[in-house]
């Protein structure tokens, strides 16, 4: 019997952003201590002894936290939607959203002018970035690999929670950068495609213990192949590969609704393991070497294989399906009953391999663009670190290939941009403030805010109450260890901006980041940067970040423009 | 949501950290002492002497807690030995790093200095690894000659001189790599580092060196051989180049295979009848004697049988365990075969085999009806009508009962070891019928029988056929040293053996059955010290030389820090005062880190009984620091201590010629895997900033006790 219960009314709520203040400054708080090679960690656990997460990483966090208010739950679904699309600059991105939603709010100016200004001030950012006078802009040469380690370094050692050394980071750098260049075609006139960097955990084992194979990888439970292990090849010298994405395991379809009714002597089990039996009985016709399962393959049917010296391998997992099909070149056969030759893909070799204490089938193509990544680390906390961290920074190479551009690192992208802004809307403030109908004061307010949460991300990059100064030549960020005292001569204190291009000089002319509402701008436009691009510098992915920034301003703009909010309670 | 943020100073998860690791005190060192544990709802008790049967049963809710769980799991996972040497080092370093939080020291300079600290520990202390072969040689050589043993012992840095060979061919390479990556930017070289490097240095270099031969070799690298020396300092330290233990081509091979089995050819020649790895055990197992006399049996087996095959070799996966709780611990020894417990029912159908071959059947399963292999789901909606009921036929099971039985019957099986359950009835059909049937029988068990008999696993019954059956197989009642059969509570030990078989079971015994889980745990943690030894290929001197030279590393780089920070112009910094700040800072850290190791030497020798407290001992400790100091080179310090034998000597055994104790060895891998797992650790939980608790239990912690800790999105 249903019951049927009714609708309760819909919630209205005016003005949500009269409260989102407390809630909005715990976020702030949680994402700024974060953010950068020296954040801090935080534990996602369920209170009961459950699995705890590590981690420092906006992805992780996002994805774990429940905001209740409204406001918030906006701002976080687009930075999840910015984070899965472009997997790095996630903090970046929430934190400046947050800090422009804050320091807006505190304004008391209309906030159609707020947001018609805050877009012109957007779109002013978005054409220097992508200008070529932009001060705070590489280009990545690929045939250079160095720029290419450096993103990935600088992804890397922003990760605190993945425990590695320097020698670790570098390694893994160069693993990471050799498993993308195996995914890049060798010709792609033919075929334009990225391959795929499939990724075997292998946790408990030292983070130097990881490597890269070209070809596939996949688990087997034991060594379950005859010895010494060979495979059946056809008359062409290739290994004839079939691949199912169907259940083999013999159990029936799920008929969802109703029932079958069976005469007691009809065994409903032994007439599908007949089935199974008659594909097996094709694929060895068929010359078939290898069969591998995505589920389960029945026991009597891998007998029956293993007997007819075909190498048989189940539970591939659906990680590798698509990466097995590119290897392959086969179809994956979604039903037993559709069993057609022009499925079957081919192989150069297969070889049984293991490392540390696991088996796998290591499946090596003619020519590929598929490679395995074994990744280690010492715990399962910290190996799920890695793995983000990982994907984030195969994805920022992904992403830096179609647009061979690099942001610089460290804080000075934002401090660049926000003495850019303040020096460009010092000299057109009074033009500008007319053609979107303010005051030139209203104009200022903005502009000054705008700045401000550029570096307050910057200033985030300190968490043990070190000191955070720019520079008045290049508008570069610049760390002061924490625990030090003030000096007044900086230049003694400093050796590298936040980006490791400018080396500090006497004549950089110094100031701190933290009050800089009403600060003066500086009087030219910030120089390109004096060092060129060196080993050791930090890069963020241009992508990413550019589209961070529209998403940050965009978000916080559509926030400031809600009225009401109205909640579906049913 | 619940958010609750850790006060800084005095951190929360350093501190539960710490009172954790507190309870496992008593289990570091050679001479532990056990835990009782007393399961209150059952009235259960038993005796624990390893950390992660500690862990098993201390309150882990807390994050810090479920930390360090994983941590210690992953350790035994991968090692089965050091994971009480993490634990207590975990409880050290936090209190020590408590102690700099309260100076004010910044977290991120904790993380940095203590992370290159231990690094740098870990490289000064290579020069204690000694490589198998020549611990091998000296101690059968002592044990023949106990009276020249000082003279033998003063060739072991000489037994390396081919590795100085090796060293001086791939110096090159090796110092265009350290321009490239600096190992220890943050800290001076020693000088007495020179006088080590002959020792055991030049094996890891050569490792490394030459996995970046062999990675240009393949040609993949080519794209980023402009890294490509960066990389090779990655790669793991493949010692199966060593001359000893990889014969060239089957290195690759064999680093392969690495996990359950262990090549150490090349030795031929050996001195004493313990085919090179008995005094190797014995020294690991730091004097525990039952089970090192069990160890040694198992070695002498796996020599004899590995004999007709050219290499001596010892594989973990041919070692199986029967507890025998209730019988003296004389009765302990190694049996060839599987020696397991069966009902006195099953005991019968053994007698009336007698003396006959057997037909075995392997099942990867459980033999019950409704067992199905894994990823089978059982349908639904599916009814089944029975037309003509007839009384004759009792249901399906009965059908089952009598197709399973019939199978057997008719291929002629006498014996079905079984990784799963039994079914009940089914079990009482086959005794009833003189088959036997063992359950829970575990995979390389399975696989051993499979091996040697030509029986392949099956899942089901039906699977069965001629070609998967193996035969030979003869059983017997297991007899203990008296000869006589035996009955324990209602259990009857049985042996399984085949002809051939490389399967040794080691039968643990004991008189005190609380005791039987503890000696089964020491057994295989002696027996994975062993596997690693050979697998790293070296050992380090034992008796705390390795921490204790880590503690005089680790003070003297505070020391060096100390000094700078006195001293005027350092590179780093332009300016006197910053470099003094800085230098501060290091020196309270690597105090920090050291005081974890002086810690570790004093619990380790009031447990062993050395001194009388830990007070005295520190003050022994400390002693001998100084005298370490003023000798110049610690390493060589302790070097000689540990050939005098004073100072690092596993505690003297009774019952042997030896008075001064036995020399003790370590293993490489696992103890630098532990510092480093307890350090990072430690470091993870310092970098913790807040807990953030997800999940729908918002109302139950508004009412807890310690509501006003969070704060709600």
């Amino acid at each position: 019997m249903s019951r049927l219960e009714a609708k309760k009314p819909s919630l209205f709520i005016s003005e949500p952003l009269t409260t989102v203040s407390q809630p909005l400054s715990l976020l702030i708080a949680i994402l700024k201590s974060c953010y950068g090679p020296a954040g801090r960690l935080k534990q996602l656990h369920n209170g009961v002894g459950g699995y705890v997460c590590l981690t420092s990483q906006s992805s992780a966090i996002l994805g774990h936290l429940s905001v209740s208010h409204p406001v918030l739950k906006v701002l976080t679904a687009s930075v999840q939607n910015h984070v899965s699309r472009f997997s790095d600059c996630g903090l970046f991105t929430a934190i400046l959203c947050c800090s422009l939603i804050e320091n807006f709010k505190n304004l008391n100016i209309a906030s159609c002018t707020i947001i018609k200004i805050s877009k012109h001030l957007l779109s002013l950012c978005t054409d220097y970035l992508k200008s070529k006078a932009c001060g705070c802009q590489v280009s990545v040469d690929f045939s250079n690999l160095e720029t290419l380690l450096c993103l990935v370094r600088s992804i890397l050692t922003s990760k605190p929670a993945c425990m590695l050394n320097k020698t670790e980071v570098d390694c893994l750098a160069v693993l990471i950068v050799k498993a993308f260049m195996y995914t890049v075609p060798c010709h792609p006139e033919t075929k334009p495609v990225l391959g795929k960097c499939v990724t075997v955990p292998l946790k408990g084992k030292r983070v130097l213990d990881s490597t890269v194979i070209p070809g596939l990888l996949i688990e087997t439970p034991e060594i379950q192949f005859a010895k010494p292990f060979s495979v059946k090849r056809t008359s062409s010298d290739a290994v004839k590969v079939v691949v199912f994405c169907v259940s083999m395991s013999g159990d029936l379809f799920d008929p969802e609704e109703g029932t079958v009714t069976v005469h007691h002597k009809i065994s409903l089990e032994m007439s599908e393991l007949d089935q199974l039996l008659n594909v097996g009985k094709q694929l060895v016709n068929d010359e078939v070497g290898l069969v591998v399962c995505q589920k389960v393959i029945h026991p009597s049917l891998k007998q029956y294989l293993k007997d007819n010296h075909i190498i048989a391998v189940d539970r591939a997992g659906l990680s590798v399906m698509e990466p097995l099909s590119q290897v392959t070149g086969s179809k994956p056969i979604a039903s037993i009953y559709s069993l057609s030759p022009s499925c079957y893909g081919s192989l150069k070799d297969v070889r049984a391999e293991s490392f540390a204490s696991k088996h796998f089938v290591h499946l090596i193509p003619n020519d590929t663009t598929v490679c395995s990544l074994i990744l280690c680390n010492r715990n399962e906390t910290t190996w799920d670190e890695l793995k983000r961290a990982c994907e984030t920074a195969e994805h920022v190479l992904q992403l830096t290939l179609k647009e061979p551009l690099a942001l610089l690192g460290g804080g000075c992208t934002e401090t660049h941009l926000a003495s850019y802004l303040r020096q460009k809307t010092c000299c057109l403030s009074t033009s500008s403030s007319k053609d979107v109908e303010c005051s030139p004061t209203q104009y200022q307010l903005i502009t000054d805010a705008f700045c401000h949460s550029l570096e307050s991300v910057a200033c985030s990059l300190s968490h043990d109450g070190g000191e955070i100064l720019t520079d008045m030549a290049y508008g570069h960020c610049w760390l002061v260890p924490s625990g030090f005292p003030s000096a007044s001569n900086w230049s003694d204190l400093l050796s590298k901006c936040g980006c490791g291009i400018n080396s500090s000089t006497k004549d950089l002319n110094w100031r701190h980041l933290q009050p800089l509402f009403g600060s003066s701008p500086i009087e030219s436009c910030p120089k390109e940067p004096s060092g060129k691009v060196t080993d050791f510098m930090t890069l963020d992915c241009f992508a990413a970040k550019y589209n961070g920034l529209q998403v940050a301003v965009e978000t916080a703009n559509l926030i400031l423009d809600l009225s009401c909010v109205i909640e579906d309670q049913n | 949501m619940a958010f609750r943020a850790v006060n800084s100073r005095r951190h929360i998860g350093l501190q539960q950290l710490s009172s954790l690791a507190w309870a496992g005190r008593t289990l570091l060192g050679p001479m532990k002492a056990c835990k009782f544990v007393v399961d209150e709802s059952t009235d259960e008790s038993m005796l624990i002497c390893s950390a992660v049967r500690l862990m098993e049963s201390l309150d882990l809710t807390s994050a810090a807690g479920q930390l360090l769980n994983e941590t210690i799991q992953a350790q035994s996972k991968e090692f089965k030995t050091g994971m009480s040497t993490l634990l207590f080092l975990v409880g050290a370093w936090s209190n020590a790093i408590l102690e700099c939080l309260q100076q004010n020291v910044p977290v991120s300079a904790i993380v940095s200095v203590m992370s290159e600290g231990l690094d740098s520990c870990c490289e000064k202390v290579q020069c204690l690894q000694v490589s198998v072969h020549d611990v091998n040689k000296e101690l059968c050589s002592s044990s023949v000659r106990p009276s020249a043993s000082e003279s033998k012992a003063s060739q072991i840095p000489c037994g390396s001189s081919l590795n100085r060979q090796i060293y001086l061919c791939f110096q090159k390479d090796i110092s265009a790599s350290e321009e490239l990556v600096p190992r220890n930017s943050y800290f001076p070289q020693e000088a007495d580092c020179n006088f080590n490097k002959g020792l055991v240095w030049p094996l890891a270099s050569f490792g490394s060196v030459a996995s970046l031969v062999r990675s240009v070799d393949d040609g993949s690298t080519s794209v980023i051989s402009g890294s490509g020396v960066s990389a090779s300092i990655c790669k793991q330290k493949k010692l199966t180049h060593s001359r000893y233990f990889s014969p060239g081509a089957k290195s690759h091979v064999s680093s392969h295979l690495g996990d359950s089995q262990v090549y150490l050819s090349g030795q031929s020649a050996y001195t004493c009848e313990c085919y090179g790895l008995g005094h190797l055990a014995m020294a690991l197992s730091h004097g525990s004697q039952p089970s090192m006399k069990l160890l040694q049996s198992i070695v002498a087996y796996q020599h004899e049988r590995a004999e007709c095959s050219g290499s001596s070799q010892f594989s973990i996966a041919e070692i199986a365990t029967c507890c025998l709780p209730g019988l003296p611990e004389s009765y302990s020894c190694v049996c060839p075969g599987f020696v397991t417990l069966v009902s006195p029912e099953q005991a019968t159908v053994i007698k009336h085999f007698q003396d006959k071959s057997l037909w075995i059947v392997l099942m990867d399963g459980d033999l019950t009806e409704q067992y199905r292999h894994l990823g089978f789901t059982k349908p639904r909606n599916v009814k089944t009508i029975l037309e003509y009921p007839s009384l004759q036929e009792g249901g399906s099971r009965t059908s089952w009962l009598s197709n399973m039985l019939d199978i057997l019957i008719s291929l002629e099986v006498n014996l079905v070891l079984v990784k799963g359950n039994v079914c009940e009835n089914l079990m009482e059909r086959c005794i009833a019928n003189n088959i036997l049937v063992i359950s829970s029988v575990t995979q390389n068990v399975l696989s051993a029988f499979g091996e040697v008999t030509g029986a392949q696993p099956v899942t089901y019954l039906t699977q069965l056929n001629a070609s998967c059956l193996g035969s030979g197989v003869r059983v017997e009642l297991w007899k203990g040293c008296d000869e006589r059969a035996m009955e324990l509570g209602q259990l009857v030990p049985v042996r399984i053996k085949v002809q051939g078989i490389s399967l040794l079971t080691a039968v643990l015994t004991t008189a005190v059955a609380s005791k039987m889980c503890l000696i089964e745990d020491q057994f295989w943690t002696f027996v994975y010290r062993l596997h690693h030894a050979l697998r790293d290929g070296k050992v380090f001197l034992g008796g705390g030389a390795v921490e204790f030279l880590c503690l005089s590393h680790s003070q003297m780089l505070a020391e060096q820090c100390l000094k700078l920070a006195g001293k005027k112009a350092v590179k780093e910094f332009r300016s006197p005062q910053l470099a003094a700040f800085s230098s501060e800072y290091k020196a309270v850290v690597l105090q920090a880190l050291a005081t974890g190791w002086s810690q570790y030497l004093s619990v380790v020798m009031y447990n062993t009984a050395k001194t009388a407290s830990e007070f005295e001992a520190r003050t022994l400790i400390d002693h001998h620091l100084q005298k370490a100091a003023d000798c110049g080179s610690p390493s060589a310090y302790v070097l000689k201590e540990f050939r005098r034998g004073s100072m690092f000597r596993g505690c003297s055994i009774p019952f042997t010629d030896n008075e001064e104790g036995v020399k003790v060895y370590d293993n490489v891998t696992a103890k630098m895997e532990a510092w480093r797992r307890a350090l990072d650790l430690v470091l993870l939980v310092l970098q913790t900033d807040a807990e953030i608790i997800i999940g729908p239990r918002r109302s139950q912690l508004l009412n807890s006790r310690s509501s006003s800790e969070f704060m709600f999105l």
